[in-house]
């Protein structure tokens, strides 16, 4: 049994979404797997090891792309929960029926669905190495300004807020903006707050307030047995973590 | 078919087996090809553009392996090269290696704070990444490797009887390179030039990493059909295809090279 969620555990549990259409075993009891967006990598390893520790149950985190991730699960992948950063999908797979509905019977009124579990704003980012910028400069041509791109949540959030950008690179994640701004390759970013807080190469190209259009997050249990997990994230000890991770989370429920 | 007498059914059934293999990807992806509006999906801007960058792109690539690909093909199969067992096996590199690596040691080595792109910035106020430029070295470094290796290959088992004769003769090097090596290097040449253009044009890893993503820049066809597989998978389906017709068309012709001439 894997005592922690190792590398190994997350390789097997890739390997298994990856050909996992015809696996219908019930899940291991002890062991959840939770797919991730990969702007709550760190913080979702947090949430799993108090998790761990307050129940017993080890979880397997597949951290990646909210639209990646939830192709998988539309094709079947073994996820007992799902949190991502584009509610829209989200909503989708509850359409297609895949949020496990009757639970609800199992246990006292157990969310099997956050909508909004956090928000995470979007901040234009500068490497440290690189000067302070001006709200001007994300129009300068002559800086090299990256951003994700459309279709993946951080890219379709900057559209919204930003609209047109002479922008030079579209990243299939944010955390590949990140990687641009941390080898400063690029001039200027467009990232999550949480990342800037967490990258100590990464800096707010000037001061910004939270500003929305921003991503919401929502979290959905797949299974029977991802139910208490999810039921868990609403609690103030789980709000706890995400805010110190930078995330900002409603009234509580 | 008929079968010949010294072909063992077992090896043709594994033969068959491996065919059928490699075929089946194809044809399921031609039997998702939304046939009906794929004039419509080909005539998007997107598809056009994409289609014109990895011309570009792959044919500069292939200009640019031509030119150094043959010297280093030549040197490193008729002159008693130092070490050279490593310095062919850093020659093969890129081929095995991961090209979200290569794309990655690219950045290190020249970007705008790379070994040596950090004085190109300087000096010249050159800037590969995010440039059409910084897509053709991405496809360049993957694809070289193919040429080198094929064009070595028949200029190893060619050998350099004839070159020797001509030497014998009177005459000097550059003329024996010029009329004896080279044409008889022709046909291998074609092939390889065949392959690494059509590696560059295949090339996703090292590019998406080294000149990132950008449209009528740097978003070569397959950007593009990653791109549209988030969103669109009947445009990824119809870009899969401009891709392979264009690369079958390309390949067909010299399908009798494929191996170096003997």
């Amino acid at each position: 049994m894997w005592t922690h969620p190792s590398s190994g555990a997350i390789l097997l549990a890739v390997v298994a979404s990856m050909g996992a259409t015809g696996c219908t075993e019930a899940p291991d009891d002890t062991a959840l797997t939770v797919f991730v967006a990969s702007s709550l990598t760190e913080v979702a390893a947090d949430l799993t090891d108090e998790w761990a520790s307050t129940s017993g149950v080890v979880v397997e985190l597949v951290a990646g792309g909210s639209n990646h991730l939830a192709a998988q699960v539309r094709d079947g992948a073994p996820a007992d929960a799902f949190l991502t950063a584009d509610a829209d999908l989200f909503d989708d797979l509850e359409r297609r029926l895949l949020v496990n509905q009757a639970t609800d019977q199992t246990a006292d009124h157990v969310p099997t669905a956050i909508h909004d579990l956090a928000i995470n704003h979007l901040v234009v980012a500068r490497p440290t190495t690189g000067p302070e910028r001006r709200p001007a400069d994300l129009r300068d041509p002559s800086l090299v300004l990256v951003a994700c791109a459309a279709g993946v949540p951080c890219g379709d959030a900057a559209a919204a807020r930003f609209g047109d950008l002479p922008v030079d690179s579209f990243e299939p994640s944010a955390r590949a903006v990140v990687a641009r701004l941390a080898l400063d390759e690029a001039d200027l970013g467009i990232v999550y707050a949480t990342d800037v807080s967490a990258h100590a190469g990464l800096a707010p190209a000037w001061p910004q307030k939270p500003t929305c259009p921003c991503i919401t997050y929502a979290a959905a249990s797949l299974s029977l047995s991802g139910n208490p997990f999810v039921a868990f994230l609403t609690s103030d000890r789980a709000r706890q973590i995400l805010t110190k991770h930078g995330f900002v989370t409603g009234p509580t429920r | 078919m008929t079968r010949p007498p010294n072909a063992p059914r077992s090896v043709l059934v594994v033969a068959a087996l491996a065919m059928a293999f490699l075929a089946l990807p194809v044809l399921a992806l031609l039997q998702r090809a939304p046939w009906s509006g794929l004039v419509d999906l080909l005539r998007r801007r997107e598809v056009v553009q994409a289609l014109g960058v990895s011309l570009l792109v792959s044919l500069t690539a292939a200009g640019i392996v031509l030119v150094l690909g043959t010297p280093m093909a030549w040197v490193l199969a008729r002159v008693a090269v130092p070490f050279r067992r490593l310095v062919r096996t850093l020659v093969v590199l890129p081929m095995v290696l991961p090209p979200v690596v290569g794309g990655t040691a690219l950045l290190f080595a020249l970007g705008r704070r790379g070994l040596v792109g950090q004085w190109l910035e300087r000096w010249f106020d050159v800037t590969l990444p995010f440039t059409t430029a910084g897509a053709v070295v991405a496809a360049t470094f993957v694809a070289l490797p193919f040429y080198v290796i094929t064009v070595e290959g028949a200029l190893r088992t060619s050998g350099e009887d004839l070159e020797q004769v001509a030497a014998t003769l009177g005459a000097d090097p550059l003329t024996v390179l010029r009329r004896i090596t080279v044409p008889r290097l022709i046909p291998a040449m074609g092939a390889g030039l065949a392959l690494a253009w059509a590696r560059a044009l295949g090339e996703f890893g090292a590019t998406i990493t080294f000149a990132g993503n950008l449209p009528g820049r740097t978003r070569t066809l397959p950007l593009a059909t990653f791109q549209a597989l988030e969103s669109d998978p009947e445009a990824a389906v119809a870009l899969s295809l401009v891709l392979l017709a264009v690369s079958l068309a390309v390949l067909l012709p010299t399908r009798h090279r494929w191996l170096p001439t003997r």
